[in-house]
């Protein structure tokens, strides 16, 4: 959790900074924020409109306020007096929260929602018998999970392979820190958002990496290379894809992002279509939740773990904590993906309709979340897996050109038209 | 064997005569004498000119196919028989019969000419003791290389311990035991040992797949050699659910106890392994089966072939789609009902154990009428879910993509191999038992045989989507036919006597046409009421052969849905 909170801690001080007027890139001691800096210079210019997130404004916290999570908590818990430990410990209970919500969701997902949904896929009823709806099955998988044995393949590269499973979950995790969620719930928001959320997706891949070099099993070897090799073609395509947006919004901060989209696209009568990007534009979606399924490897993208070829992949030799490890890792990057999804393209924590505003934005987020992991597991049920080859070309030959046509032509658009 | 016998009496009275003779002709010398199996002429010649005749009979009288090869021993000597037919007529067969001494039982190996001989050769090797010279890689096959004996052979003690570690095994005096024992690399046509034993100097890597593995749909051990992630060679390692079925049913008598142990060889598709069975000693016995049970076999085997299609469908859509699609579930689902109809007509879900020496074990169950309705109702909703088959699986592009040109059979090295059933009916090679060798109720019916070009993965499935639409058109045929017949003229089974004792030393091959491909059994007789010696001819064995030649140069990825379409059920490859 340690990483997570030094994190938001940095963050909140960096938005808290911004808040006040300063110039972009004051705080460094963050690489990627560094780089964020410069990116957000490059494509957006000067043009940071400061329509909401006024970090001043503390007190008025409505569903519509943007303000952070951690000055939320250190108002509420009156530890603004105590300077910058007081923000520390209003961050650390601010990730601790958001953490342990994702990893509830994760829960859900991962022992039962997951059974319920290809079992409805596949004609089946799936676990039934443990608690309503078989729910509990979730606490005895846990417990099943966790008591296992622990095994340690011989010659096993001691720290990287007990490191991997730690990188996986917690890189996710770190880029919810940004991620606005509707209600104010959002942990940080600096300007440098969405391209800090990107950076910390893409540190999984060191885990996968890791976890198939360090596992002394050449099926492991095998699933590594090959998610890195998945992660190299496929990143660029999402990275891009999501820099169209950016050219729209002219920001990289997440909670402009958001607002940007909350303007009506078209009003024809008492139908309102909200200028979501999805709708703006669909070719960037369609996009880029093709890069998405294959930056969190999910089917028809699951090479790196595809079970029929390579047994699992980087987590063959992975028992115990540390499979539990591995598959809540997944999971919360499978829902980061949805969640960069509803950000960029489907408005955020906003409702489709404005008569549906009285529905708080958090259970709109959770909503877009869980539609993308479901989505997911339609195609887990329906699509064929593509072969490695297919996969690479697909990514440079295919994704990676679209994707810069995508930029190219929403720049012409953006700049020469309106 | 009642309808078609006189017919095909005739056509070898015909045909045949003239056959032997220019066969004997084509043979001359090299054929030493005659010593003719029911099914076939068989020429009996010399343990050193077995290639120089194969090549002749290969090449001049136009036997393709390599059937079967049967190892055994008698008292006085070593046989090996070659089970020769063509592929463009199956009912063209004769037998080529190689005695060798007990003292030196060294045979030529007849791999140059059938590459199918390279694996039945080993089988001979292992389980009876010929040494066949020449052979590029003569190994055990089915037995752990450390077993010590030939199960088989007369003088075989089973008290024996095979408690031998691979040390103790092992010659001392060879130069590497690494290569020649452990190193399944050292063996391998195409790599040689230096390349995997110098692995530092080597861009290949040796991976074992299985024989615990998600895609290998058994305990079957590839050993794959791979470059990158391209295979470089693989070598189907088999032999981990060898049961001795071949031994049990010598043990077993003619008339009871041997069709049982044929539904465990082939497990998923089991009712026409009890035809292979049934139809051998029938033919060795005499035996005449009414016409009425011939089509309730004709109509139950066809069922069972659903029930092997379905799954052969389902696993090979998990090996390309992912280990949770839907796809398998539906296969499952329909398989289901065929499991439900054949569990009312039979008893049994899965060992089903219909078929009897002469006919069958019963009637259609009563009240027939239900029985008729519920085989309709499925056969009317069977278009629609193969509709959706064909929606799910080979109308996706992803899956075309993933299957169209890989894994390509050429149809030379199909026949080559011995390939049968749909892996050879995929690679246009057009040839069905059950139209081309008819047996049953086949040859009254109206039904095609299903066969693509395109000797790839996705021929193979399409094959078998469309053989199930065939078993239907046949299912529904027979339904009209028992519905109408005669209720006193309902014999499900002619007089057997209770113990069956065929002439001595009269000897078969008879074959089926099975779900997987030509399923066929060798009985010599004794004069006993048990075999002498019962030799089994899974096309599993064979189609699993071909492996090799499939996926070499694929990727990982192809060389498992190879495998996953060759439909290979490890019950029927170790027997």
């Amino acid at each position: 959790m340690s990483g997570v909170d030094l994190a938001s801690v940095l963050l909140q001080q960096n938005g808290s900074g911004n808040a006040t007027g300063n110039a972009t890139n004051a705080t460094a001691g963050n690489a990627t924020n560094a780089t964020a800096g410069n990116a957000t210079n490059a494509t957006a210019g000067n043009a940071t409109n400061a329509t909401a997130g006024n970090a001043t404004n503390a007190t008025a916290a409505g569903p519509t306020s943007e303000t952070p999570l951690p000055d939320l908590i250190s108002g509420l818990l009156g530890l603004d007096g105590f300077g910058i430990w007081g923000d520390a410990v209003a961050a650390l209970l601010g990730a601790f929260l958001i953490a342990n919500v994702m990893l509830t969701m994760t829960a859900v997902a991962g022992p039962w929602a997951k059974r319920k949904i290809t079992a409805a896929f596949t004609d089946r009823i799936a676990v039934n018998r443990i608690g309503p709806f078989g729910l509990l099955i979730i606490v005895a998988d846990a417990v099943r999970l966790l008591s296992k044995e622990l095994i340690v393949p011989e010659g096993a590269d001691r720290p990287a392979w007990d490191l991997a499973p730690i990188i996986l979950p917690f890189s996710a995790l770190l880029g919810f820190a940004v991620i606005p969620m509707g209600s104010g719930i959002q942990l940080a928001d600096p300007e440098t958002g969405l391209v800090f959320a990107f950076a910390a997706a893409s540190i999984a891949s060191l885990g996968l990496v890791m976890a198939g070099y360090a596992s002394n099993n050449k099926y492991s070897m095998l699933g590594g290379l090959r998610s890195i090799a998945q992660n190299l073609a496929y990143e660029i395509p999402l990275v891009v894809t999501a820099a169209s947006v950016v050219i729209f919004t002219g920001t990289l901060r997440m909670s402009e992002i958001v607002a940007v989209q909350s303007q009506p696209l078209i009003e024809a009568g008492a139908l309102t279509i909200p200028s979501w990007f999805a709708f703006v534009n669909p070719f960037a979606f369609v996009l880029f939740l093709v890069a998405n399924m294959a930056e969190i490897g999910r089917n028809p993208f699951d090479i790196p773990e595809a079970p029929t070829e390579i047994v699992a992949g980087y987590q063959t030799e992975y028992s115990s904590v540390y499979f539990v490890l591995f598959y809540l890792g997944e999971f919360i990057h499978i829902f980061l993906g949805g969640a960069l999804m509803a950000v960029l393209f489907l408005g955020g924590a906003a409702p489709p309709v404005p008569a549906l505003g009285f529905i708080p934005g958090f259970v709109w987020f959770v909503i877009k979340i869980w539609a993308f992991f479901l989505f997911t597991q339609w195609c887990r049920s329906a699509v064929p897996r593509v072969r490695i080859d297919q996969l690479i070309e697909i990514g440079w030959k295919g994704m990676l050109e679209l994707a810069f046509a995508n930029l190219v032509l929403t720049a012409i658009i953006v700049g020469v038209i309106i | 064997m009642s309808l078609e016998d006189p017919e095909k009496e005739q056509q070898g009275a015909l045909e045949g005569r003239s056959r032997e003779d220019e066969l004997a002709d084509l043979l001359g010398e090299r054929a030493l004498s005659r010593d003719d199996h029911k099914n076939a002429p068989a020429f009996v010649i010399r343990p050193d000119e077995v290639q120089d005749v194969l090549f002749d009979l290969r090449d001049q009288a136009g036997y393709d196919f390599l059937s079967c090869v049967t190892a055994q021993e008698y008292e006085d000597r070593y046989e090996s028989i070659y089970h020769l037919k063509r592929y463009d007529n199956p009912m063209d067969e004769v037998s080529v019969v190689v005695p060798t001494s007990k003292q030196n039982p060294v045979s030529q190996t007849a791999e140059p000419v059938y590459k199918t001989a390279d694996w039945h050769e080993r089988e001979a090797y292992d389980l009876v003791g010929i040494d066949y010279e020449g052979h590029p890689d003569l190994r055990r096959i089915l037995l752990p290389e450390t077993w010590q004996g030939h199960p088989l052979s007369l003088d075989y003690d089973q008290d024996r311990p095979q408690i031998v570690t691979l040390r103790e095994h092992a010659n001392p005096l060879e130069e590497d035991q690494r290569a020649s024992g452990t190193g399944a690399n050292a063996h391998s046509n195409t790599v040689e040992s230096g390349a995997v034993d110098d692995a530092a100097d080597s861009d290949t890597m040796y991976l074992n797949i299985g024989p615990h593995h998600p895609a290998t749909h058994g305990v079957l051990h590839l050993k794959t050699i791979l470059d990158g992630e391209q295979v470089v060679d693989v070598e189907p390692d088999i032999g981990y659910l060898h049961r001795c079925e071949e031994q049990m049913a010598q043990q077993g008598t003619y008339r009871y106890q041997i069709i049982p142990y044929s539904d465990r060889w082939d497990y998923t598709a089991n009712m026409p392994n009890e035809w292979a069975v049934a139809r051998a000693i029938e033919d060795l016995a005499d035996l005449e089966v009414p016409e009425y049970a011939q089509v309730l076999r004709t109509m139950a085997t066809e069922f069972g072939r659903m029930l092997g299609h379905f799954l052969a469908v389902g696993t090979f859509a998990l090996d390309v789609y992912g280990d949770f699609t839907a796809i398998f579930m539906y296969a499952i689902r329909d398989r289901e009902k065929v499991q439900n109809i054949l569990e009312d007509l039979t008893g049994q879900r899965m060992m089903f154990y219909y078929f009897r020496l002469g006919g069958v074990v019963w009637d259609l169950p009563e009240p027939r009428e239900e029985w008729f309705e519920k085989v309709r109702d499925f056969l009317d909703e069977l278009p629609s879910a193969l509709e959706e088959y064909h929606d799910l699986i080979s109308q996706n592009e992803i899956l075309q993509l993933r299957t169209v040109g890989k894994g390509m059979l050429p149809k030379e090295t199909a026949k080559q191999y011995g390939a049968t059933g749909p892996v050879a009916r995929a690679s246009g090679i057009d040839m069905d038992l059950r139209r081309d060798d008819p047996y049953g109720y086949y040859d009254e019916l109206d039904w095609d045989v299903a066969v693509e070009d395109g000797c790839d993965n996705y021929s193979r499935l399409l094959v078998r989507l469309r053989e199930v639409e065939e078993s239907a058109k046949i299912i529904r045929q027979c339904i009209d036919l028992l519905e109408d017949w005669p209720e006193e003229e309902r014999t499900i089974q002619s007089n057997v006597p209770r113990t069956i004792r065929p002439d001595d030393d009269t000897e078969t091959y008879k074959a089926v046409e099975a779900a997987k491909g030509e399923m066929g059994v060798y009985i010599r007789s004794d004069g006993t009421d048990t075999p002498a010696r019962f030799k089994i001819r899974a096309g599993c064995f064979n189609n699993l052969h071909t492996l090799a030649p499939m996926s070499n140069g694929e990727y990982i990825p192809d060389l498992v849905a190879a495998l996953g379409s060759l439909d290979i059920v490890l019950g029927s490859v170790d027997r």
